[in-house]
């Protein structure tokens, strides 16, 4: 990120525009950070503060408080802005505990896996 | 402060140059995270970061969290492909550019 003049703040890439403003930052491991844009350098490392993961798995989602974060750049993948006047989350999506979400994710995790499992079983019948 | 761009190899420096050129326009971003995301273009620096503006997401059921953004930063390292209106350059002051580029300008 170039350090951008006062003449140029429109037309920078750089975050100073998200400073103290509450971002989802996807990651390449396809973690959701949202959190409060404290810090960056020009490697795109961020600090978010009052981060928490959502975790997503079907029409489930949950919220897992992490606290202050400093996060590498090179696992960032992108940085939004989180329009404070539309809804975060589609209406029919059902907000769950912790608990229960990562039991979710176990689930799905489980269904893949044997997916996965299934399908090299049917590998040798070579029927593509 | 010096922004460092002659320290990067000539071509980006084309690259860059172009992309400014297209600020203002409607491009659609791919991600190696096949993620894809339409939006106007608002800046872009050296290392290709895109900062885009009035996004929509491709498939935009497939990704719930994206909901609420409206503008992003997304890191030049992870973009697979930036999809171009199909008027949005002249290919041929593109193609002398790299050619000058190639021949070592």
């Amino acid at each position: 990120m170039s350090w951008a003049g006062p003449e140029d703040i429109f037309l920078s890439t750089s975050l100073a525009s998200y400073l103290d403003k509450k971002l989802l930052v996807l990651l390449r491991d396809g973690r959701k950070l949202l959190g409060v844009l404290r810090s960056f350098d020009q490697f795109a490392n961020v600090v978010l503060e009052g981060a928490c993961e959502r975790v997503i798995v079907g029409d489930l989602y949950s919220d897992i408080p992490l606290g202050l974060y400093v996060i590498r750049g090179e696992n960032v993948v992108l940085i939004g802005e989180l329009d404070l006047e539309r809804e975060e989350i589609p209406a029919h999506m059902v907000c769950v505990s912790v608990a229960e979400i990562r039991r979710a994710q176990k689930a799905e995790r489980d269904a893949t896996d044997l997916k996965g499992s299934m399908r090299k079983r049917m590998e040798f019948l070579d029927l593509d | 402060m010096s922004t460092h761009l002659d320290l990067l190899s000539p071509l980006l420096q084309l690259f860059f140059s172009y992309f400014k050129e297209l600020v203002g326009k409607e491009v659609t971003v791919e991600l190696k995270n096949d993620l894809a995301i339409r939006g106007t273009l608002h800046s872009v620096d050296q290392y290709l970061n895109i900062k885009l503006e009035n996004i929509r997401v491709v498939d935009q059921d497939k990704y719930p969290h994206m909901l609420s953004v409206r503008n992003c930063f997304i890191r030049g390292s992870v973009v697979r492909y930036v999809q171009l209106p199909p008027d949005g350059v002249d290919i041929d002051i593109l193609h002398d550019a790299t050619r000058r580029e190639a021949r070592g300008g």
